[in-house]
């Protein structure tokens, strides 16, 4: 007999709000999480006046109101959204410091960068100072594991901790990674999802890239769609062995129901399409169900022309003529490119629509392209009684993951 | 049941050399990859030795790629890659696509990238940075790279949990193939000498200024490095039905997370000595059937001190028995390729019965046999390998004979 | 006291609780940096590498390891700058 995996909390930091009721209320009224940056100047950078000013920065952020008074100077911004994200879904769960001093918990972490911006500080301040002068505690958050590593050390989390990057699917594959270690006997709980900040370094790297939308908000599915907005976060779901779940009497919000994964040697829009297929096929054989038994799904369709196109191209196939039609949301369209973060946002957004039945409708679209191959797009927030829910997410450089999802027993 | 995983091929490059004949003879005979840094300018540090792949050229490995197009940890890992097949004696076109996949471990991914982007900014060139940061410097484009090679499309996961990312490659391709979703995979670490790096650990006074000496009393420190390995893990009875040179099986790995400190190891290694009896616990074996450990070794004092004291918590009266040896003695720490490196010389040692030393011990640290500075042929039924890194990330994998 | 000494000190304190995330005015004139501020060796680097960088002392990281309370890193620091700039050194009354 398979262990089953079931989700007990979910935390979340986000431009939107910083609780999942909160996230759930505000996609679902529709709201923008955009706002011009602040974190970082953007003079300096040419073509600015008509370039993309915009991200989803959480704004205002007090690390302070969910950490407490303990010393924050060696933690940075990004492992800052991730330590608060982890109280959040740990109080929710009902893992407390006691609980967590007699039993493992772990974390599985999906992140694109970690902190290059710590990184890039570090080797700047050698380059002026002289190597004797970097400062030693950047040292440490210039590891890519280093969040992950930082919200073990403040949460006492002593379980399975790893880190995983593929782009904007590692959010996803840090979920479904979570569940193979639950699955394999190798936790029993954990912390799954993902963290990402905003800073100078990766909006550079992204707009030089060709990858933002210009001054207005993105558009994902959208014929007008012309890149994405960054945007930062942290989002966690706390997955559990249900046995152990039902054993301490935690609420379950939710169980895992199956995951898959493939990837793009190709660099095509077929191959990227065709990597999605197989993704979300693997899910549905390792859920047990087929395309016909999902109610809704949603994508990581950021805005980008051609990743859009392309994850749609693959969920309609593996969708085929039974699942075609299932509604369709793109929460990007209000949230934003979180990277890592972003596959935690989608499994802790479709909780709420898990617990309440409302879809968040895709913010700004008007009308897809005319051979969009994707049915069940929609603009507004829909009733849909959930009990099996689809996230998919397909990276820029061709990952592509899918996760099952299903209302709790 | 689930399906009991082969190692069939081995892809190394290293300081000491590139290609599984030449690391293992030159690691067997205690030669010394360690020189003066070369690729980039040591005068405002007080140390001086790293342990470069030098002269490497990608040209013969990277054949579908345009090497001009891809970072250095990319082209060592693509190089490692092709030599694993090549070992495996697998054509990567003879291979399905969809159920052949690439789990890669990292320290830094490409760290070079980040450090041209900062000295353009320092220059207030800003205006030059072009597409290739993205499409360079992420360390999801090692494992991608490697794919794109090969025409990989199962799989494809990069884990950059430091200096014990091999490990934890190996970990998770092993699950994958566990689980059957996957048929072949490719799993091991890279990581290419940078600057950062270099600074951070001389910054914390971590790096030796002469000589390595791992589990010696007069130790004073790790030397970087850089490198590459893969390996080749496919399940057994699929490279027994092809003939396929089986140096040894992948039994099973443990993992754990001190959640202590970020640079500093737990003060009674806890979480090292709970990730060797996870592996152990996942293979179902006790600590006395372990006929050799491949040892984290950095050469730092306090690593080798609690590493030595783990060992003896989970080996107990065993453990003076049991040889460990650090190969980091010869080829420095290659940070996410070590435990990749380190996990290919267990499969070569189950395979061949021969153990590499631990090279520079004048005074070996008392209690435990650490194979001082010369070769040695036993037994090898089972070999557990070490790894540990910042953030607290403990990995132990173990290999075996296959047929136990 | 001389001027310097009290600038040196209040300059230290700035330093060492920026690194500790406390509050300057809660850090007394004599704390110990491990057992009363609980300064793990991380934070002792930094705290050493601070220093170094605001009164441009130039000193071996020997020297810092050497210290663990304020008193001593104000000396450390009055005496390196008397080495240094001896002109800028006050007469102490």
């Amino acid at each position: 007999m398979r262990r089953s995996v079931v989700v007990t909390g979910a935390g979340v930091l986000s431009p939107l709000a910083d609780s999942p009721a909160g996230l759930h209320a505000a996609l679902c009224a529709g709201e923008s999480g955009f706002k011009e940056i602040e974190l970082f100047p953007l003079d300096g950078l040419s073509g600015n006046g008509s370039g993309p000013r915009r991200a989803g920065e959480i704004r205002p952020f007090e690390p302070r109101d969910y950490l407490g008074e303990r010393n924050l100077r060696p933690i940075d911004r990004t492992s800052r959204l991730l330590l608060a994200a982890a109280q959040r879904a740990l109080d929710e769960s009902g893992w407390t410091p006691e609980l967590r001093a007699e039993r493992e918990v772990g974390l599985m972490l999906g992140t694109v960068f970690c902190s290059v911006k710590t990184i890039a500080e570090f080797d700047r301040r050698g380059l002026q100072l002289g190597p004797s002068h970097v400062s030693p505690l950047d040292f440490a958050n210039s590891v890519i594991n280093a969040a992950a590593g930082q919200a073990a050390i403040w949460h006492g989390l002593r379980g399975v901790n790893s880190t995983i990057s593929a782009g904007e699917a590692s959010g996803l594959l840090a979920i479904a990674g979570g569940t193979s270690q639950i699955r394999g006997g190798h936790a029993d709980a954990l912390l799954a999802g993902g963290a990402e900040e905003l800073c100078f370094e990766s909006f550079l790297g992204h707009l030089r890239a060709g990858r933002l939308c210009g001054p207005d908000d993105p558009l994902p599915f959208d014929a007008r769609r012309g890149g994405f907005a960054l945007a930062e976060g942290a989002a966690l779901l706390l997955l559990e062995e249900a046995a152990e779940a039902a054993a301490r009497g935690a609420r379950v919000f939710a169980e895992v129901l199956g995951h898959g994964s493939a990837f793009d040697p190709l660099e095509t829009a077929e191959g990227a399409a065709q990597a999605v297929a197989r993704a979300v096929r693997i899910a549905l054989d390792d859920a047990g169900i087929t395309s016909g038994d999902l109610d809704a799904v949603s994508v990581s369709a950021s805005g980008s022309v051609a990743v859009d196109r392309a994850e749609a191209a693959g969920l309609a196939a593996a969708l085929g003529t039974s699942g075609a039609g299932v509604p369709v949301t793109a929460i990007k369209s209000m949230l934003g490119e979180a990277l890592g973060a972003s596959g935690g946002f989608q499994a802790v957004a479709m909780l709420g629509t898990l617990g309440d039945g409302f879809l968040p409708g895709i913010r700004g679209l008007e009308r897809t392209e005319e051979d969009f191959p994707l049915t069940g797009a929609g603009a507004g927030t829909r009733r849909v009684a959930v009990r099996r829910a689809l996230l998919t997410a397909l990276s820029a450089d061709g990952h592509a993951c899918a996760v099952v999802l299903g209302a709790p027993q | 049941m689930e399906p009991r995983i082969a190692v069939t091929g081995l892809g190394l490059v290293t300081p000491i050399g590139v290609g599984r004949e030449d690391v293992w003879n030159g690691l067997l005979a205690g030669r010394s990859g360690f020189a003066p840094v070369e690729s980039f300018d040591t005068h405002r540090f007080n140390v001086h030795l790293g342990a470069e792949v030098r002269g490497f050229e990608p040209a013969p490995y990277v054949r579908r790629l345009d090497p001009a197009r891809l970072g250095r940890a990319s082209q060592l890992a693509i190089a490692a890659a092709r030599l694993a097949l090549e070992d495996a004696g697998i054509d990567s076109g003879a291979v399905a696509p969809e159920r052949a996949g690439v789990a890669m471990g990292t320290t830094s991914g490409e760290p070079r990238e980040v450090e041209r982007l900062d000295d353009r900014i320092q220059a207030g060139e800003v205006d030059r940075v072009g597409p290739e940061f993205l499409s360079l410097y992420p360390c999801h484009m090692i494992a991608a790279h490697v794919a794109r090679e090969l025409g990989f499309a199962g799989v494809n996961t990069m884990i950059p949990t430091a200096c014990a990312a091999g490990n934890y490659a190996l970990a998770h391709a092993l699950d994958m193939l566990r689980a059957g979703r996957a048929d072949l995979m490719l799993a091991g670490g890279a990581d290419a000498f940078s600057r950062i790096t270099y600074t951070g650990f001389a910054r914390l006074g971590a790096i030796a200024p002469e000589r390595c000496q791992p589990f010696d009393r007069n130790r004073k420190g790790m030397i970087p490095g850089e490198g590459a390995a893969v390996l080749v893990l496919e399940p057994l009875e699929r490279a027994l039905d092809r003939g396929a040179r089986i140096y040894a099986e992948l039994a099973g790995y443990g993992l754990s997370c001190d959640a202590h400190h970020m640079t500093a190891a737990h003060p009674e290694a806890d979480g090292a000595a709970r990730a060797m009896e996870r592996a152990l616990a996942d293979v179902g074996a006790a600590p006395s059937e372990v006929s050799y450990v491949s040892a984290h070794g950095t050469g730092t004092p306090t690593n080798d001190r609690l590493e030595i004291l783990a060992v003896k918590r989970v080996f107990g009266e065993a453990a003076p028995g049991i040889p460990m040896s650090s190969i980091k003695s010869m080829i420095g720490h290659t940070m996410g390729a070590a435990s990749a490196i380190e996990a290919a010389v267990c499969a070569l040692a189950v395979a061949e019965d021969r153990i590499p030393p631990t090279m520079n011990m004048d005074d070996p640290e008392e209690g435990l046999d650490f194979v001082p500075n010369v070769a040695r042929e036993l037994p090898v039924r089972m070999a557990m390998n070490n790894a540990y890194a910042f953030g607290g990330n403990n990995a132990s994998v173990i290999l075996r004979k296959v047929g136990l | 006291m001389s001027q310097d000494a009290t600038e040196i000190r209040a300059r230290v304190k700035q330093i060492i609780a920026n690194v500790a995330g406390l509050d300057p005015a809660r850090i007394g004139d004599e704390a110990k940096l491990r057992d009363e501020l609980k300064l793990d060796s991380l934070s002792l680097l930094e705290i050493g590498v601070d220093v170094d960088l605001a009164f441009k002392l130039e000193l071996p990281d020997e020297q810092y390891k050497e210290i663990d309370s304020i008193p001593d890193m104000v000396a450390l620091v009055q005496s390196r700058l008397a080495d240094t700039q001896p002109q800028a050194q006050h007469q102490a009354v």
